[in-house]
This record gives C-alpha cells, structure tokens and sequence, in this order.
C-alpha cells in the first residue's frame, strides 16, 4: 500500500514536472532564443548535424517521391493499358476467363447504363481469348482482345502507343502485335500472321490478318504476349454472335468509382459481376499499400540513426555547458525550464535541419521534373509495368509525415541529455572546469 | 532581523572512501542589511559555506534557514524559487550566459521571475546605468573586459530584488583598481538600497571593506567580528 502511494507520488511529481517543462518550452521565448543561439556556439558541430538531417531528409523524400512515382505509374499503366476502373462480365469469368462465360447481349444493358451516369468518361466492350498465332517463320501462344477500336482510345492508351504502322482503322482483318512479339515471329508492319483459336462451340477455327501496326506499352508481359483485333471479326471467328467478355469503364475521377460501381451492381440483372480494378489487380493494391509500408520502414531506419547523431551531440553540448548550467541553477532557473531549453535546442537544431532537407529535395524534384531516365533498368521495370522514365511525384505527406516524426524524435533524443543537465546538482555543476 | 541562519553545518565530501570534513558545527546568522565577508586561507570551507547558504549544497550535519524556511524540508523546485526570489549570486569565472548580451543576461533573471516585459526593460536600464555599462547593453560578454562582465554579474545578482546576494570571489580575476570599483558599487547598492552582501574572499580589499569578518580556519569559524 504504502509502495503504491509512493509510485502515485512519484508519478504525479513527473506529471507536473513534464507540465511545466512543456509550459516553458512553449510559452518561454527567452529559452527559444537561449536555445537558438546556443544551436550556433559550435557552428562546425551544428554544421555537421544540420547537413546529416538535410540528406537524410531529402534523401527519404526524393527516394519516396521515386517510389511512388513508379507506384503510380505502374496503377496508371495497369488501369490504361488494360484494366480501366469497373469492369462488368459474366459471373466467375474472374476465375475461369474463357469464352463459355460471356456478356450474351453483346453489353448492351450494362452500356445502357454506363451510358446514363455522368461520372463515366468512356466505356468499351472487348471479347478475351486465348490462341496461337503464326508467321512464316514462328509461332506463339497469344491472348487476344478484340476491341471496338474508337471506343478502346476512350479507355487506354493502345491509339498513342503505336511505334510503327497504324491503329486498327477501315480495313478488314488487321491486327496489332507489340514490338517484342513481333521481334519474336520476324513480322513487321503487313506482314501476315495466321491467328488459331478454338471458337465458342470448341472447334478450331483461324483466319488470316495482316500486321497494322506495331506497339509498345511501359508492360513488357503486355508487348509480348496481346494482340488487339477487331471486336466483329474476333466474333465471327469465334462464333460469338454479338457476345462480349466485358464492359470496361473509366470513371471521370478516381473517387467516382464506387459510386459508378454501385449504380452497375444494384441495376444489373442476371448473372453478372462488377469489379474495381483494386478487385481485378490484387497484386497490384498490394504493391501500393506495401509501398507506405516501406515508407515507415525508411522513415525509421533515417530517423533512428538521426537520433542517436542528435543525442550525441547535446550530450557533448551539455557535458561542456555543465558550469554554465550550474550558473543558471543557480540564478534559480528550475530543473523543468533546464529540460525544455535542451530539448527546444534539439528541436531547434532538427527543424532547421528539417527546413534545409526539404529545400534540398525540392530543388532535387524541381530539377528531376521531367523524369528519371532509367533505360538501364528497362527490362525489370517493363515486367513491373513501368516505363523507362520515371518522374518523381512529392505529396504533401512527404513533408509532413517527416516533420512530426522528426519533431518527435528530436524530443525523444534530447530528453537523456536534458535530464542529465537538469538533475546536475548546481554546487557540483559549478566546480565543472 | 535575520534573513539566514546556519545551525552547526557541517559537510563531510567522501571520496572513494575517505571522508574530507570540509566544514564543522558552523554557526552563522546573517542580519538584513549586512555587508559581511567570510575569509580565510584557501581550503578552510568558504565555497562550501557559500554553497550551503545559497541552497546549492545539502550539509551533511545541521540546518540553514532562508528567511525562516529550514531548506532541508524544500524540494528540489521550492530551492530554486528561493534561490530565484531571495537569493543572488555573483561568481569569482563572472559566468554570464556567453549567447546573451549584457542586456539579455540581466533582464533573464527576471524574465525567470515572471516580471513584465515593460517592467524588465526598465529596471534593466535602470541597473545598467547604475553599474555604469549603460553603453554597452547590447555587448555580449566575450566583447567585454573582466570588470565590465563582474559589474553585469552584479547587475543580475541584484536586479531580480534578492534579500541577500552571496559573492564568491568576486574580485579574485580582476584587477586593483577595477575591483576596488566594484567594491565601491556594491558597498553603494549595500547601502542605498540595502540590499545584504556576504562575500567569500582572501582579497585583503574585500576584506576592509567588510563591515563584519567571519574568519574560517579548517573548516570552523575561528572569529567573526566588526570591521571597517
């Protein structure tokens, strides 16, 4: 009981102790400037740590500005090259995505109301298929999507990434094959290619197309393994009728999606799923939410490090004021007022560390504004879905996120220097040459 | 009226074992208004008489009272607003804060104390006239000479209205002439405005200047009686 009441005690004299040392530190503009000047005592010292805040500061920033950018770009790619942001087919074409299970009105109703709501920017239908295309020279298996040419422009980016020849335009049977897969079956623009697939009522069928143009996205995976015809051709030579394997829509805003979802759900009849491209691309949502994952993992190991170079140098700095604050406990400068100018001599050193990083990674932003250019890495980054460039993009959490982390870390690393300084016994402090 | 009180003080510094009685059964009372000093050969416990006095120092034996508070029952908070409100100090080293200017240093005491600013800046010039440093307010310690920091020292050891300022050494670092000077301008502070002074000292100036002389000698007082 009575160790109770001294533990009770105990923490409430430390309640207090941390409330005053708090009221000092914010209300006491004497210690902000005793603080601030003593940041200046050793400029060389100062120097050295403000510099270590400063790239590591803007190294995290710069580094996470990268990240995300490649992050982004890589959603982007998946969202315009293919996915779009709602997709509707056929239930548990997810799992099985073969021609049995398949839009048999050709979309119509999902389009009719993809058409009604002013948050769709653009929608298409496609048909997805398996078959094995052939040259003169080479075969490979394919993926084919055939697709309403002007509507697809609506919804990625295939029109503008054309490097040779042209986009799927009047003429009848043509197809387009990426650069890699051409390189693979030694074709080039009007070259003929033989596409074999087994239709919907499972016979083999094929017919031949000639090479309308060459593309190439940021996927690798996509250039080498998709080709894009004609959605009527991919329907005769599948025996389809009018059927689709899908609605894809883009949404004017990412925040529309839900709601555009939502509308395509509750009105939908019949045996047909809604999916978002987070739903259609697990790996991919999980690559985005792994990467703020790693941003605190990075914002430790920097901030950690930061603090033991803060901790050690007011330690140094207490140790060499130790007469000096022998004086001012003297004068009647209380053991909280002792703590808070310690710790606003911390804060003061990392803030201004804090301001010079973020003016060292902005100017490093500003001047990566057009891109990284990373052809070095082409092959690893095409297979991730990202382009060769890659343009660093900051958020506004790039530079508060490190603020209130270094804000805390200068206050955690400076309280044993400071404790030390203020439990200094002044008598004793004073004899300190 | 006694403003301080030592009961046989006693301070006993252990190290690594061996106990060094630095100061035995010392009885002192100091009355408002004194200008007394304690002097002695070197050694013989006027630092760590000093040091208890002001409440830096715990005895190892005894009591010292502060305007009829027994320290010993103070915390560590309530020493140093005893310390803040009714003591001053001034130091043989001067010890100012070096990154405040003369100015800084005075008005930082009352700044402590919770004096309004309007206020502090006029018993600041007030005082810095009165040690004749009006110039050089906004020097900083290092861009002034020994005298002219001991006189800033004084400055803020009195501006803060202490019943009693404690000087230990104060003239030990200056010249003839400069300390006689500071002599003369806490013998006037002494005197105008009452404010008590116990100095600690071996300098024979300080010494006859001193209205009252406590003689220690290993660590007891050997005679304490009137001077000039």
């Amino acid at each position: 009981m009575e160790r109770a009441r001294v533990a009770l005690a105990q923490v409430r004299d430390a309640l207090r102790f941390a409330r005053a040392t708090l009221a000092a530190a914010a209300f006491d503009r004497f210690l902000w400037r005793l603080a601030w000047r003593n940041v200046w005592r050793n400029p060389r010292r100062t120097g050295i740590v403000v510099t270590a805040v400063a790239v590591g500061i803007a190294g995290v920033i710069l580094s996470m500005a990268i990240n995300f950018g490649m992050v982004l770009q890589m959603v982007e790619t998946a969202i315009s090259t293919e996915l779009g942001h709602v997709q509707v087919r056929a239930r548990g074409f997810r799992d099985d995505p073969g021609l049995g299970l398949r839009l048999d009105d050709g979309g119509r109703a999902g389009a009719a109301i993809l058409e009604s709501l002013p948050q769709v920017e653009a929608w298409a239908p496609r048909i997805h298929s398996q078959g094995l295309l052939s040259s003169t020279r080479a075969s490979a298996g394919v993926r084919v999507l055939a697709i309403d040419p002007p509507r697809e422009s609506g919804i990625t980016s295939l029109a503008g990434s054309i490097t040779e020849g042209a986009y799927l335009d009047g003429d009848a049977r043509r197809i387009l094959v990426g650069e890699a897969l051409a390189e693979r079956l030694h074709v080039g623009v009007g070259g003929k290619l033989v596409l074999s697939a087994s239709d919907a009522n499972g016979d083999l069928a094929a017919e031949a197309f000639r090479v309308a143009g060459l593309f190439r996205t940021a996927s690798l995976e996509l250039d080498r393994t998709t080709v894009y015809l004609r959605l009527p051709e991919a329907q005769e030579l599948l025996a389809l009728g009018d059927a689709v394997s899908e609605l894809v829509a883009v949404t004017e805003r990412r925040e529309a999606i839900p709601a555009v979802r939502e509308a395509l759900a509750t009105r939908l009849v019949g045996d047909v799923e809604v999916s978002t491209w987070r739903e259609l691309a697990p790996l991919l949502v999980y690559m985005v939410d792994s990467f703020e994952q790693m941003a605190w993992i990075v914002y430790a190991a920097v901030f950690i490090a930061m603090a033991f170079g803060i901790a050690n140098v007011l330690l140094m700095a207490v140790f060499e004021r130790t007469r000096e604050i022998g004086v001012v406990r003297s004068i009647g400068m209380s053991a909280p007022r002792v703590v808070a100018a310690v710790v606003l001599e911390s804060l003061c050193l990392t803030l201004f560390g804090l301001l010079v990083g973020f003016a060292l990674a902005v100017g490093l932003v500003f001047s990566l504004r057009d891109g990284i250019d990373l052809t070095a890495f082409a092959r690893g980054l095409n297979a991730l879905g990202v382009g060769t460039t890659v343009v660093p993009i900051v958020r506004a959490q790039d530079f508060t996120t490190p603020t209130v982390v270094a804000t805390v870390t200068a206050i955690l690393s400076s309280l044993w220097p400071a404790l030390r300084a203020a439990r200094a016994l002044p008598a004793r402090a004073l004899r300190h040459v | 009226m006694a403003i301080l009180e030592a009961h046989a003080v006693s301070k006993v510094y252990e190290t690594r074992g061996v106990a060094t009685r630095a100061l035995d059964r010392v009885d002192l009372t100091l009355e408002e208004g004194e200008f007394t000093v304690l002097h002695g050969p070197s050694g013989c416990g006027k630092t760590t008489l000093l040091n208890l006095l002001g409440a830096l120092d715990d005895p190892s034996e005894g009591r010292v009272t502060l305007d009829g508070r027994d320290l010993a029952e103070c915390s560590a908070a309530e020493r140093s607003e005893l310390r803040l409100h009714k003591l001053g100090f001034v130091f043989q080293a001067y010890n100012l804060i070096p990154v405040f200017t003369a100015r800084e240093n005075v008005e930082f005491v009352m700044e402590l104390q919770g004096v309004p600013s309007a206020e502090r800046k006029a018993r600041t010039d007030a005082i810095l006239a009165e040690v004749g440093l009006a110039e050089l307010a906004e020097k900083r310690p290092l861009e002034m000479s020994g005298g002219q920091q001991q006189r800033v020292a004084v400055a803020r050891a009195i501006v803060g209205r202490p019943e009693l300022v404690l000087a230990d050494e104060p003239t030990a670092n200056l010249d003839s002439a400069t300390a006689g000077q500071l002599l003369d301008l806490m013998e006037e502070l002494n005197r105008e405005h009452g404010v008590t002074f116990l100095f600690s000292t071996h300098d024979p100036l300080v010494i006859g200047k001193a209205r009252r002389r406590v003689r220690l000698r290993d660590g007891r007082v050997e005679s304490d009686g009137p001077g000039a």
